[in-house]
């Protein structure tokens, strides 16, 4: 089986657009969680939210669609960085491009004339192109990416939701390793941060009101926690056979080396309390890395901030731990970026290359005092030096998806 | 299976085979539009309460959620893989269309939030219209859903992947599903995929962007398999439908193609699954089903889909046993 490299890393995220800002404010723990400022929320319960706010530079087609789905904008401003990073000008035979989106835009503003909510109006002055289209299909952003840079062999959309990013990974570094493709871009993109994202969200009681916490107002393990911020962004990468970027003289990033998904089969919106699918998920990517578990030295994880994800997520740690999880570091970068749902496996990817490349892993500034039941070693106050090889990410998904990546430092000598 | 041609796969098979075509409606809710005499397929009534074997977690299914649960049940229980293979070493591969929440669910939540000046006011929809929508439209509303309650219903715990909202993106399941087993990651695979295509939002979408031909008219549809080695079908002494020999999907610069489309209508998502479904039942038919073999289908996202499926021959091969 070949290894897998990561040779190319774009992301737009709400703590910085490009790998080195990104990179920079995860280390410094430099939060993007602020007052929403895409829509009137001031009767929302929910007023925070992690948003992208610098301008991207985006083709005039691109930028047409990403007015009205900001997400399509996301995931083509960081395919455009990871192609560019890899050194790679076109998709086509051999590629692979495979994108994890959650749900399609709704425009509410859209669906009210004369009014009133009046379907008939509404699908009159779409279909006379007074209005535009009445839906943004999820794989618009992939297609988008296919016309301005080529069509690869496969391009899929995965909308496994909070866990579509890293499936989309890891379908990725499987191709791969199997010698089914030569190149593999993939990674996730989103954007809830509309009235009907951040209301259903709101409605699931999933989302934090202690909004005047602002910046630190997401609190993975923390005993205040209070429930998730949603952010946005998207995070691409091109993963290509190890041998052959070496040979290439490419730079590799790290090594893409194990992965693992599950489902929990227990409820929509509550992950198993046992932690069975989360715990699954870890050993399956483990087993798939052919590691043990004292391999690991850093893990990223779910870590949400609600009161149910951190103290499972946190117990099935432990399990599969054993022994040696008081020993591994844990980092909850949503912390500081809020939660980017499908885009949040692959952000978070990008956050473990943090240790791998620079050697530190990133804090969790709003952890204070940790919750009982949340015992783990938590990377708390500043970012701590890495010392070790490999670096574990979970992303478990509403529906009771679970993915679970393992990657790996690469240093040309192993 | 759920197809407008019959509520189960027997009956749709049945219907193929007697050269059925679909019955066809017009929606009410295009009713004075340019669309007033668009067509949409009509679907049969059933009992998912009855089919599923009871109303545990129908409130959260969208339409499409429903059609799906129910056909992977169908699938499932063919199969009995809950009394075959341990849960976590079931896989589920699957697809959905574009999104389809219910109108009737949608609009009460817009009235509510409509301003003085007649138009849509974020503080009225903070304030009055989240109070009055029900929490569980997100369910309805994500994309992931119709498969993941499967998964629940079924009690599967194993690898996952799904994809949306086209043909190729089912495809990409179906081969997923396919390599799945074949590799031995999971030793039964539940594969399939739901589509609403006749939701009147999707209707007016497709319309517009031009992706129905003419004469054709959408569907809803759905369709899950069960794949599993030849061996583990045998010994547990299952009936093997066929055999899979091969699968691909690949890119095509050729026009759209699904054979399903003038008598079913157009299901998208839905239709490679009700294809290989078909094709799979054809070759266990005396008489077979008249053109669904060779397995060939190409969808809007320009992805071509290829199956062979045979007689069983080769036990070393995979085979579709639901």
């Amino acid at each position: 089986m070949r290894r897998v490299a990561i040779t190319g890393f774009g992301v737009v995220s709400p703590i910085g657009v490009g790998r080195e800002a990104f990179w920079d404010a995860l280390e410094e723990g430099q939060s993007g969680i602020g007052p929403i400022t895409r829509f009137d929320c001031s009767t929302f319960d929910v007023q925070l939210a992690g948003e992208v706010k610098e301008p991207l530079e985006l083709p005039e087609t691109v930028a047409r669609v990403a007015a009205e789905d900001p997400k399509v904008g996301f995931a083509y401003a960081a395919c455009a960085a990871a192609l560019t990073g890899a050194g790679i000008e076109r998709l086509g035979p051999g590629t692979l491009l495979h994108l994890g989106v959650s749900l399609e835009i709704f425009n509410l503003e859209k669906a009210v004339c004369n009014g009133k909510p009046d379907f008939k109006t509404i699908a009159e002055r779409s279909l006379s192109g007074v209005e535009g289209p009445l839906q943004i299909p999820l794989d618009t952003g992939a297609s988008l990416i296919c016309d301005s840079f080529g069509r690869p062999d496969r391009a899929l959309t995965n909308c496994s939701a909070c866990a579509a990013g890293a499936q989309a990974i890891g379908h990725g570094f499987r191709s791969i390793r199997a010698g089914l493709c030569e190149a593999a871009v993939c990674g996730g993109f989103d954007s809830m941060i509309n009235p009907l994202g951040v209301g259903g969200f709101q409605l699931l009681g999933a989302l934090t009101t202690d909004n005047a916490r602002g910046p630190s107002a997401c609190r993975p393990f923390d005993a205040a926690r209070s429930g998730a911020v949603l952010g946005e962004g998207a995070a691409v990468f091109v993963l290509e056979p190890l041998e052959k970027a070496v040979a290439e003289g490419k730079q590799v990033l790290a090594e893409v080396c194990g992965y693992g998904s599950t489902l929990d089969a227990y409820s929509l919106s509550a992950p198993d309390p046992d932690g069975d699918g989360a715990a699954r998920s870890m050993m399956a990517a483990l087993e798939d890395a052919a590691i043990g578990p004292d391999a690991i030295a850093h893990i990223n994880a779910h870590g949400t901030g609600t009161r149910l994800n951190d103290e499972i997520e946190a117990a099935a740690v432990r399990r599969v731990f054993a022994g040696v999880w008081e020993h591994i570091p844990v980092s909850a970068t949503k912390s500081v970026t809020g939660h980017l749902i499908a885009a949040a496996g692959a952000v978070e990817v990008g956050a473990c290359l943090l240790p791998l490349v620079r050697g530190l892993m990133p804090p969790n500034p709003s952890l204070d005092r940790v919750a009982q039941g949340c015992e783990l070693a938590h990377v708390m106050g500043k970012a701590a030096p890495f010392e070790g090889e490999y670096a574990l990410s979970n992303s478990f998904g509403f529906g009771g998806q679970n993915a679970t990546l393992v990657l790996r430092k690469f240093d040309g000598r192993n | 299976m759920v197809t407008s041609l019959g509520a189960t796969a027997a009956a749709t098979c049945e219907a193929w085979r007697a050269g059925c075509v679909a019955r066809r409606r017009t929606l009410e809710e295009l009713a004075g539009t340019n669309l007033k005499h668009a067509e949409v397929a009509g679907m049969p009534e059933f009992d998912a309460a009855e089919r599923l074997g009871g109303r545990r977690m129908i409130k959260y299914m969208s339409e499409a959620a429903l059609l799906g649960c129910v056909a992977a049940h169908e699938a499932c229980e063919d199969a009995r893989i809950r009394e075959r293979f341990p849960p976590e070493r079931i896989g589920l591969f699957a697809a959905t269309g574009l999104a389809s929440a219910s109108l009737k669910d949608l609009l009460p939540m817009i009235r509510e939030s409509v301003g003085e000046d007649g138009r849509f006011s974020c503080r009225l929809f903070g304030k009055r219209s989240l109070a009055a929508t029900n929490p569980l439209l997100s369910f309805k509303i994500l994309a992931n859903m119709p498969p993941c309650i499967a998964s629940m219903i079924e009690g599967i715990k194993g690898p996952n992947l799904i994809f949306t909202p086209w043909e190729g993106q089912t495809a990409a399941a179906l081969l997923e599903a396919w390599r799945a087993v074949a590799t031995g990651e999971v030793d039964c695979a539940l594969a399939g995929a739901a589509d609403n295509a006749a939701h009147p939002a999707t209707v007016v979408y497709l319309k517009q962007s031009g992706l129905l031909a003419d004469g054709e008219y959408p569907s809803a549809g759905a369709a899950y398999l069960v794949m599993e080695p030849a061996a583990t079908a045998r010994q547990n002494a299952r009936h093997i439908y066929a055999q899979i020999a091969a699968m691909d999907t690949r890119p095509s610069n050729g026009t759209t193609y699904n054979p399903l489309a003038l008598r079913m209508g157009r299901s998208f998502a839905a239709a490679p699954a009700i294809l290989l479904a078909l094709a799979c039942r054809s070759l266990d038919a005396p008489d077979g089903l008249a053109g669904i073999l060779p397995v060939r289908l190409c969808g809007v996202d320009r992805q071509e889909f290829r199956a062979e499926v045979g007689p069983v021959a080769n036990p070393c091969r995979i085979e579709e046993t639901a």
